[in-house]
């Protein structure tokens, strides 16, 4: 497995279009990677701060991303780089604590009054987060709170947007949300499995992609 | 080559391209023909005289604090006859701070310096009611934009700078030179600022990031997903 990190130049039209339009981005990074058979699935983020706008892809293959430098990326310098993520992934195991950042699409099931079921999204912060943190034991991990010590504390909602584009004929609206905290590993499959797989749906439309950061030192 | 560096802050700054009517819209940077125009009235030129010597001068601006849009929305009544003018609104850039650049021969942007620390006409930030709240005129520096834009030192306010990043990028926009793909078009090349026959040319600018440290600045929470993948 591989991960990638690719600065994108945020005053670029196509940067724009992508961080409005998760269907063209998704569409660059498909074209990022050759047409095999089974090539797994893609994971893919778009991180954005005011200092800049990182595209984050966990991916079987190396990804060769030329023609979205091209189109939003810086014009002079290579701005991407790709890093084994195995050795990671080998790496994890009970006990150890991480601060972690993720970008999901929180949804559930609502059963109406004749018995059909939907799938919603959940719209407010409370049930989000709260989605997030019933999902602990799937991860695999416990949620903590790196810098103060405090178990009980849940991961924080940082960023929530409600995404309306279009699928051919057809309007989508995607609610994505990002989630930033420490944990503690539980599970190490579980995890593993979560970091290469993803969580959640959406995961064409950058969610689902969970990544790992030294946790803060205390103190 | 040369360049002068101007600082252009105040409470208000309005900087059209186009705006047409009662609708008065501003850029979020200053714009060629607003900076050409207070180099004009500065020098004591008239609307009706010709500016292509001042058009022609390569330009650069750098956002040193971005500030806000502010909204104007305006009535007014013509006290002769009690009727209602039409609703307007006007849109401003409110407690922004801009350096701007203008590239030249360094004999000519002494005279451009001189005129502005004792204008003929009284100089305004893109509208008239918007006066400048500091000096403008920061020094010539040698070398061409590129290298002022590069070198010139942050003028932010201390309270802004304190909520930036250690590391701040600061966003400029400049004429694009030969060799550049320019990254937008804009009209503010003012070809005549005659109010019988206003006429503007298009310019190609380049967008990029001008990296400044800021020690002050709140440590960056960066969650940088390559640290645990060796390496920096």
């Amino acid at each position: 497995m591989y991960l990638t990190r690719m600065y994108l130049n945020p005053r670029r039209r196509q940067t724009l279009r992508m961080s409005k339009d998760p269907q063209v981005l998704h569409a660059a990074v498909e074209s990022a990677f050759p047409p095999t058979e089974n090539r797994g699935r893609i994971l893919w983020r778009l991180d954005e701060s005011a200092s800049q706008t990182a595209l984050l892809i966990v991916s079987r293959d190396i990804p060769s991303l030329e023609h979205l430098q091209e189109q939003a990326g810086w014009e002079t310098e290579r701005t991407w780089d790709s890093r084994e993520y195995d050795p990671l992934l080998t790496r994890l195991h009970k006990g150890q604590r991480y601060r972690f950042r993720l970008t999901a699409n929180p949804t559930h099931i609502v059963t109406g009054p004749d018995g059909t079921k939907r799938r919603k999204a959940h719209v407010s912060e409370r049930y989000q987060a709260e989605w997030l943190q019933e999902r602990a034991e799937s991860i695999g991990v416990k949620w903590i709170d790196s810098s103060t010590e405090d178990e009980s504390a849940a991961p924080l909602v940082t960023k929530r947007e409600t995404l309306r584009f279009k699928r051919g004929q057809n309007h989508v609206t995607l609610a994505r949300v990002t989630f930033e905290g420490g944990l503690e590993v539980i599970d190490a499959d579980a995890l593993r499995s979560v970091l290469v797989e993803g969580i959640g749906r959406g995961k064409a439309y950058g969610c689902g992609l969970m990544t790992l950061a030294p946790a803060r030192s205390t103190g | 080559m040369s360049t002068l560096v101007l600082e252009l802050s105040g409470p208000l700054q309005a900087w059209g391209d186009e705006s047409r009517f009662v609708r008065r819209d501003t850029r979020m940077l200053p714009t060629k023909s607003g900076v050409v125009g207070l180099l004009a009235a500065a020098l004591g030129r008239r609307r009706i005289d010709p500016i292509e010597d001042l058009a022609g001068l390569r330009f650069g601006v750098r956002q040193e604090q971005p500030g806000e849009l502010v909204r104007d929305f305006q009535t007014a009544i013509d006290w002769r006859t009690g009727k209602a003018k039409p609703l307007s609104q006007r849109y401003y850039v409110g407690d922004a701070k801009f350096l701007a650049f203008i590239e030249g021969d360094s004999t000519l942007l002494e005279g451009l310096a001189g005129a502005i620390k004792s204008p003929v006409f009284p100089l305004y930030l893109g509208r008239r009611a918007c006066p400048p709240g500091t000096r403008l005129v920061l020094g010539i520096r040698d070398g061409d934009i590129e290298d002022a834009i590069e070198s010139e030192p942050w003028r932010a306010s201390e309270r802004y700078m304190r909520t930036q990043p250690r590391d701040a990028m600061l966003l400029y926009s400049r004429d694009a030179g030969p060799y550049d793909v320019s990254d937008e078009m804009v009209r503010d090349v003012p070809v005549s600022f005659d109010p019988r026959n206003r006429e503007y040319a298009w310019r190609s600018v380049v967008h990029g990031w001008s990296r400044v440290t800021n020690p002050e600045g709140v440590p960056s929470d960066e969650h940088d997903v390559m640290q645990l993948l060796g390496g920096i």
